[in-house]
């Protein structure tokens, strides 16, 4: 044996690369850029295009594409950059797209090539990608040492497909930016400012604004631009700490501490349980304050129901503090000491509580097998999900519900799809209760 | 996955994996997953029943199951023959059946089926429907990813 075969047999399956991904690359103000090949539908160089009145000044017109009319999008305006200067009769590099039933060109510096990458290669985009807003960006993705940034055009250009996150809103946006202020801008102007805020808040914190949350937000944002005015300070958020100096308040107070004999018997005015057992279902149960003052909420307030309480949260690192969670006298309520037992690490919950709780390492974006609960507290968990995710945890909310069962978000969180609930009492307790 | 479960098995794995191989072992970090996953090569099953239900998979490549099997063997393998996927399922039935005696003396019930061993290219596991837990061990030998899927009986 000359040669030495193993350098060949070594090879690892993970980084041979399979090509499943064409993007055609081009550049805007020397920056390189790649759109998805199944959205192009050719390239070609144009120029003179007729122009349209009334339009945004990003569109350069419209195009005569053999016998068909398209309309001509110039990027580099759309996205505020610097646009070369041409001579008046010059051809321009255009990319023809189509989008389901849209086909339209758009004006770019050149066009390079053609690159197969993997898909598995694109990356995220980071929120510091300042030229282009985040949510036009579908990714980054490395080739030949350049890094090229992935449009979306689908969002771009295409029909919306989340209504809080429309694009149509934000071209009309654009359209009402005109030097001659009137008062439907300033209306307008509120719109984009809350636009910004959402993209900051999802890009920083993972905070989703939606239906569910809009108008604490908005409220929020009101009080939040005349704190930072009297500071001296702009209202946009820049930083983590920024996000979370705005959602103080947002979050639920009562879900990181036990629940006070008070919180405890006003919950219980408005929650009616039949039969001899119930199953509870408490997702991001973190550290399981909330889970034990469930179990203790049910025992003090319905002696003769048993319940079996399902604690689940996907940060490995508390949750498995949960199982023997210790804590000290201050902590816990004279209330709940005969649920106590004492312990070397200090108080913990008596093993007939402990029983009752069951603690899961699980992430409620996946799957569960947990089904006919009759309670859910879900608190602050739906403001932490996108919008598809959300609306599939709300479905899964109402399908594991028993009917007339109850569900409790977030003190700042409302339901989405109202239909489907109705409403009891009000504030930090109020309670949904699933229709029939 | 019940908190109670996921000890027994990442300690099980690293009890077994330094014991056996005589190498030093690093345990990765911990995450949940759901939905189709690629697996490197040789992927054992070992099927848990009982109060609980689910499926423990040992995943890694064919390359790695062969130095692992020498390992345990005493003896370089050239190749994945019978001899190494004996070592390999005999390798997930010794972890599996540590974890559940751990979970036995902590209360919990399981029985175990015989493993299977699959090996081949370009392979997927689909569990959608269920979330899994995987525990990823580094050795000098190469990568094992464990992947437990376990839950109560409905």
């Amino acid at each position: 044996m000359t040669a030495s075969p193993t350098n060949t047999s070594v090879v690892n399956p993970e980084k041979v690369q399979r090509i499943d991904f064409k993007m055609v690359s081009f550049t805007l103000a020397g920056k390189e850029y790649g759109v998805d090949i199944m959205k192009v539908k050719e390239i070609r160089k144009a120029g003179d295009f007729t122009k349209v009145p009334n339009t945004p000044n990003f569109v350069r017109g419209v195009d005569n594409l053999r016998g068909d009319i398209i309309p001509i999008i110039d990027l580099r305006i759309m996205f505020h950059l610097p646009a070369e200067s041409h001579e008046e009769h010059a051809l321009e590099n255009i990319i023809i797209l189509r989008l389901d039933d849209l086909v339209l060109g758009v004006v770019v510096d050149t066009i390079e090539k053609v690159i197969g990458i993997s898909k598995d290669s694109i990356q995220p985009p980071h929120p510091l990608f300042g030229d282009i807003n985040i949510q036009y960006i579908q990714g980054v993705v490395e080739y030949n040492n350049i890094l090229y940034i992935l449009l979306d055009v689908d969002r771009i250009f295409g029909k919306p497909t989340h209504k809080e996150e429309s694009i149509q809103h934000k071209v009309e946006d654009i359209q009402v930016v005109d030097p001659s202020p009137t008062p439907v801008v300033t209306a307008q102007d509120s719109d984009l400012d809350l636009q910004f805020i959402t993209e900051s808040l999802a890009s920083l914190a993972g905070f989703y604004v939606g239906p569910h949350n809009r108008d604490w937000v908005r409220n929020r944002l009101i009080q939040w631009k005349a704190d930072r005015k009297a500071q001296g300070q702009d209202f946009q958020l820049q930083a983590r700490e920024d996000t979370e100096e705005f959602l103080k308040g947002f979050l639920t107070g009562n879900s990181s501490r036990f629940w006070t004999e008070q919180e405890i018997q006003l919950l219980a005015q408005n929650l009616h349980f039949s039969g001899n057992t119930v199953s509870v279902w408490n997702p991001g149960c973190g550290k399981g304050y909330e889970a034990y003052s469930l179990a203790v909420f049910f025992r003090t307030q319905f002696p003769q129901t048993g319940v079996k309480i399902w604690a689940s949260d996907n940060d490995l690192l508390n949750i498995s503090i949960a199982p023997s969670l210790a804590f000290s006298e201050m902590e816990v309520d004279e209330f709940y000491k005969p649920f106590l037992v004492s312990t070397k690490a200090g108080f913990q919950f008596s093993s007939e509580v402990k029983n009752q709780v069951f603690f899961e390492f699980h992430d409620i974006r996946n799957m569960n097998p947990i089904t006919s609960v009759s309670l859910i507290v879900a608190r602050d968990i739906v403001s932490f999900l996108t919008t598809e995710e959300r609306e599939k945890v709300f479905a899964e909310f109402f399908e594991k519900l028993k009917p007339e069962g109850y569900l409790i978000l977030g003190q700042n969180e409302v339901v989405t799809q109202e239909a489907d609930w109705k409403r009891i009492g009000e504030g930090p307790w109020t309670v949904y209760q699933k229709n029939i | 996955m019940r908190v109670e479960y996921i000890n027994p098995f990442v300690e099980a794995a690293y009890n077994v994996l330094s014991e056996v191989l005589g190498v030093e072992i690093k345990r990765g970090n911990l995450y949940l997953k759901s939905a189709t996953k690629s697996v490197m090569g040789v992927a054992a099953i070992v099927g848990l029943a009982g109060e609980v239900e689910g499926r423990v998979l040992f995943d890694m490549s064919k390359v790695t199951a062969i130095k692992i099997a020498s390992a345990m063997n005493m003896e370089e393998l050239q190749e994945f023959d019978d001899l190494a996927k004996a070592t390999i399922t005999e390798l997930a039935n010794m972890i599996t059946a540590q974890a559940v005696t751990k979970l036995h003396d902590l209360g919990f019930r399981f029985d175990l089926t015989p493993p299977a061993l699959i090996s081949g290219d370009n392979m997927e596991v689909s569990d959608q429907e269920v979330e899994a837990l995987i525990v990823p061990m580094e050795s000098e030998l190469g990568n094992i990813e464990i992947n437990v899927a376990v839950r109560e009986r409905g």
